[in-house]
């Protein structure tokens, strides 16, 4: 098995954000997402700076973790600042040389987009490494809830969500072994031509799919053996709960969003 | 929803998330062939796929990809709005290799919804991000086609629900 089988790198822990409710933690997550943009100007850039490495600090998420999951974006940021400084041509010229001319509204800019997006990765990663994917789709299950007026067929999707988690190891273990046994048989997937490479992918996928396919009708028929019929009348093992600390947070939330959009007016 | 159509989308995703994590992409200059883009042709044979496919987007950018939040939204927009472009298509349109180019190219253009994603969190700019996501897209959709009409011939997913 390889590092990619740490589903969604959930760390195991008893911190305060590991303790809050999911639906807590996602609205929370979806709101600070959109608010980071009202962020314009080194006071209010504190504000969200602040909460984000505040929140990284309560999870109590060895660091080590965090940075691993930065990673494949760490291009993505350099390369967003070095675009803006060679696009935006706004304040002082103070780099001419040759073709190169850099401005300070370009540097200004290049941070400003790079520190937002590292925020939004920091504390969306936080979700995921705080909370276990069944919380994630109980919660997602629980805020759901009232489009089921509307016949949205909540119960299913979040059954079809826990059905899905249950067997991703499983099948990345299916593929991993088949890809193992096809390369056994001659199967290149890694040099050669592109040509050659594209058409090895056929033997992988044909038993992979197969199997697959196989699994999904043994559980299909034994879920209709066993009688299942929706989510009517259905009770739950694990039953969430708001608690205190979540209003604190809202209230911490919501302050934080107070605090955001008075800075940005007359900071 | 019937328990085997639901059963057998929610391994599809896991299977899309699966191959998602482990086979590496094969690329060729800066085009990358991710395999399991090409499962968006699934719905074409079945257009019962399309919650498998959404929800393999959906729990493949929850669980690795390092903008989750924003991946979540635009990734599983671009993929619905697509996919349920085609199955409307679909009720005009018979011929399974028009309906596979026609999905190629209804994903490529929409590529526009990834664009605006990399605007509104990287400010890159729009036209430009447009153009080359849509030419990426457009080639590993290409490419899928055979593979998947390939891999039709051995499964045969409009028998499968």
């Amino acid at each position: 098995m390889n590092n990619a089988l740490i589903i969604g790198q959930y760390v195991p822990g008893n911190s305060l954000v590991h303790r809050l409710d999911p639906r807590t933690k996602i609205t929370i997550i979806f709101f600070f997402v959109i608010v980071v943009f009202v962020a314009n100007n080194v006071p209010s850039y504190g504000i969200v700076t602040a909460f984000a490495l505040g929140a990284m600090f309560t999870s109590r998420v060895p660091i080590r973790y965090i940075l691993k999951g930065l990673t494949p974006v760490w291009f993505l940021i350099i390369f967003t600042f070095i675009l803006h400084l060679f696009v935006t041509k706004e304040g002082t010229l103070f780099f001419d040389f040759f073709i190169f001319e850099f401005y300070t509204g370009g540097v200004i800019q290049g941070f400003a987009i790079s520190l937002r997006f590292f925020l939004l990765i920091l504390v969306t990663s936080l979700l995921t490494l705080t909370t276990t994917p069944i919380e994630i789709t109980d919660a997602i299950e629980e805020m759901l809830d009232p489009l089921k007026k509307v016949r949205f067929p909540v119960h299913e999707l979040a059954l079809m969500m826990s059905i899905s988690l249950r067997f991703i190891p499983t099948l990345m273990q299916e593929t991993e072994k088949i890809s193992k046994a096809q390369s056994s048989r001659g199967v290149d997937f890694r040099t050669g031509p592109i040509k050659e490479r594209i058409k090895a992918v056929v033997p992988l996928l044909v038993p992979l799919f197969v199997s697959a396919f196989k699994r999904a009708e043994e559980l299909a028929m034994a879920m209709e053996a066993r009688g299942y019929q929706g989510g009517e009348g259905r009770s739950k093992l694990r039953a969430l709960k708001v608690e205190k600390r979540d209003i604190l947070i809202y209230l911490l939330f919501a302050a934080v969003v107070a605090g955001l959009f008075i800075t940005r007016s007359y900071g | 929803m019937k328990t085997r159509t639901l059963v057998v989308n929610s391994v599809l995703a896991a299977l899309y998330v699966a191959v998602s994590a482990v086979i590496q992409p094969i690329g060729f200059s800066s085009i990358q062939f991710r395999i399991p883009e090409m499962f968006n042709h699934l719905v074409v044979f079945n257009k019962k796929f399309f919650f498998g496919i959404i929800f393999g987007v959906f729990l493949t950018n929850l669980l690795f990809s390092p903008m989750r939040l924003y991946d979540i939204v635009f990734g599983v927009g671009h993929s619905a709005i697509s996919l349920g472009l085609i199955i409307l298509l679909a009720k005009y349109i018979k011929n399974i290799w028009v309906l596979l180019v026609a999905n190629t190219i209804i994903f490529s253009f929409n590529m526009f919804i990834i664009a605006f994603e990399l605007k509104l969190a990287l400010g890159f700019p729009f036209l430009l991000t447009w153009q080359t996501t849509a030419i990426g897209e457009l080639v590993v959709m290409a490419i899928g086609i055979p593979i998947i009409f390939a891999l039709n011939k051995q499964v045969k997913f409009n028998q499968m629900l």
